[in-house]
């Protein structure tokens, strides 16, 4: 996925609202296997930095959002109605089994 | 003035602990606290990650014992950190939790006596001293670091009897109390100034840390929610006596530890009285949370520390502490 194409594509007024989400999935999640050593330090230091909320930090965001949360990425990308963002995370998403009638 | 600390658990990854320590730092708290047992990951690392990304915060092992780790190891994992970010660490040393220990076959052998010697080679090696020791449990034969260690480290000694509260007044830099409750505290300080008395020394002089378990937030359904699983635990772990100080019902509390022992999750936290919550968390809204903190302070606090659960969702309650708590402290 073109991460630094996608996060290009999100207006900077929806900036503050989407780290925000991203981070709260990112810290939430139980699947902490899945996060990239590299990944976690570029995160650590943007944070440090007190840059997340620019280009680089919300590319680093949204990788490991979507690595870690994919549907919690596509309800967030759906809800800020980043529709180039939400096509790109859709196919990730496996199919939901049938229900039990 | 009182300082905040927070402490950590690292059964989490290192990146999490380290954003919220990051957090933290910037909210206005002054101390970081990593536990230390085998069976979560290695205190040193979460501890080395800290120093990379902190700037300020004063950092250490909440609490690490001398059963585990000889202290000659502790001590240079300490003045190691110690270059990485000089003069923003600490030592928390206590006995260690019996049933750990016990799982790997480590007996708790004279715990005050162990603690002490430990801390004596500890400040002694740290300081560049070659070491011949010969204590009770430790003894050393000219030990010395090979390098040369930087400033001071203070001790602090964790501590919830009697004797080692007394002790930690004595020989500490600082004490962490394992207490929530006014009434605990209050107990603990009374010790914690006989050893300040007995070293000829003011409370002053030592740093003492409430180290509680806490849960923070808005809606106090929510807090009480997330502080329920720990105090379950605590409860199942208390001896008669300290329930009893608090009114607890000995046979409800041995319904939880027997529920938590068959992983009966459900049945334990629904044992779980208010009356456990009030005796053995910090819990509530910004506004009951900072009422008791000034209740502790009172009491003699000097540091005090937000324990796990810390919140429903820790970056919230850190948030809500930063913005909330802090500052009516800081005024």
């Amino acid at each position: 996925m073109d991460y630094p194409k996608l996060i290009a594509t999100v207006p900077a007024a929806k900036w503050p609202e989407l780290v925000d989400a991203l981070i709260d999935a990112i810290l939430t999640t139980k699947k902490d296997d899945k996060m990239p050593p590299n990944l976690a330090n570029t995160i650590l230091h943007e944070w440090q930095l007190d840059t997340l909320e620019t280009e680089e930090g919300l590319i680093a965001l949204l990788e490991a959002s979507v690595l870690l949360e994919p549907e919690k990425t596509l309800a967030t990308a759906d809800a800020l109605q980043l529709v180039e963002v939400a096509q790109e995370i859709k196919p990730l998403i496996p199919p939901k089994p049938p229900q039990p009638s | 003035m009182v300082k905040f600390g927070i402490e950590f658990v690292p059964r989490e990854p290192h990146w999490k602990i380290i954003y919220y320590a990051i957090q933290a730092e910037r909210g206005g708290f002054s101390n970081l606290w990593i536990t230390d047992h085998f069976n979560n990951r290695n205190v040193y690392v979460t501890l080395t990650a800290a120093a990379i990304y902190t700037n300020k915060i004063t950092f250490g092992p909440g609490v690490t014992n001398p059963y585990m780790v000889n202290p000659v190891f502790t001590a240079q994992a300490l003045a190691s950190l110690n270059e990485l970010a000089p003069g923003r660490v600490a030592l928390g040393m206590g006995a260690g939790d019996k049933t750990t220990l016990e799982s790997v076959g480590v007996a708790m052998q004279k715990p005050l006596t162990a603690v002490s010697e430990a801390i004596e080679i500890f400040r002694k090696i740290t300081s560049g001293e070659a070491v011949v020791y010969k204590g009770e449990v430790f003894s050393t034969a000219g030990a010395k670091f090979l390098f040369k260690p930087r400033s001071r480290i203070p001790v602090y000694v964790g501590a919830q009897g009697p004797k080692m509260l007394e002790m930690a007044g004595r020989i500490g830099d600082g004490v962490l109390i394992n207490a929530c409750h006014p009434k605990d505290v209050e107990y603990a300080v009374t010790c914690v100034k006989e050893g300040v008395r007995q070293a000829h020394k003011k409370l002053e002089d030592v740093d003492v840390a409430a180290y509680t378990s806490f849960s923070v937030h808005e809606d106090i359904k929510k807090a009480t929610k997330a502080a329920v699983p720990v105090v379950a635990f605590i409860v199942a772990g208390s001896p008669p006596q300290l329930l009893e100080r608090h009114g607890i019902d000995v046979k409800k509390a041995e319904e939880i530890k027997e529920a938590l022992k068959a992983n009966d999750w459900g049945k334990a936290f629904s044992g779980v009285t208010p009356e456990m919550v009030s005796a053995f968390s910090v819990c509530g809204t910004p506004d009951t949370c900072t009422e008791r903190i000034a209740e502790l302070l009172k009491l003699g606090i000097s540091q005090f520390v937000v324990g796990s659960p810390i919140g429903a969702n820790i970056r919230a309650a850190i948030t809500l502490i930063s913005e909330k708590i802090v500052p009516r402290f800081k005024a």
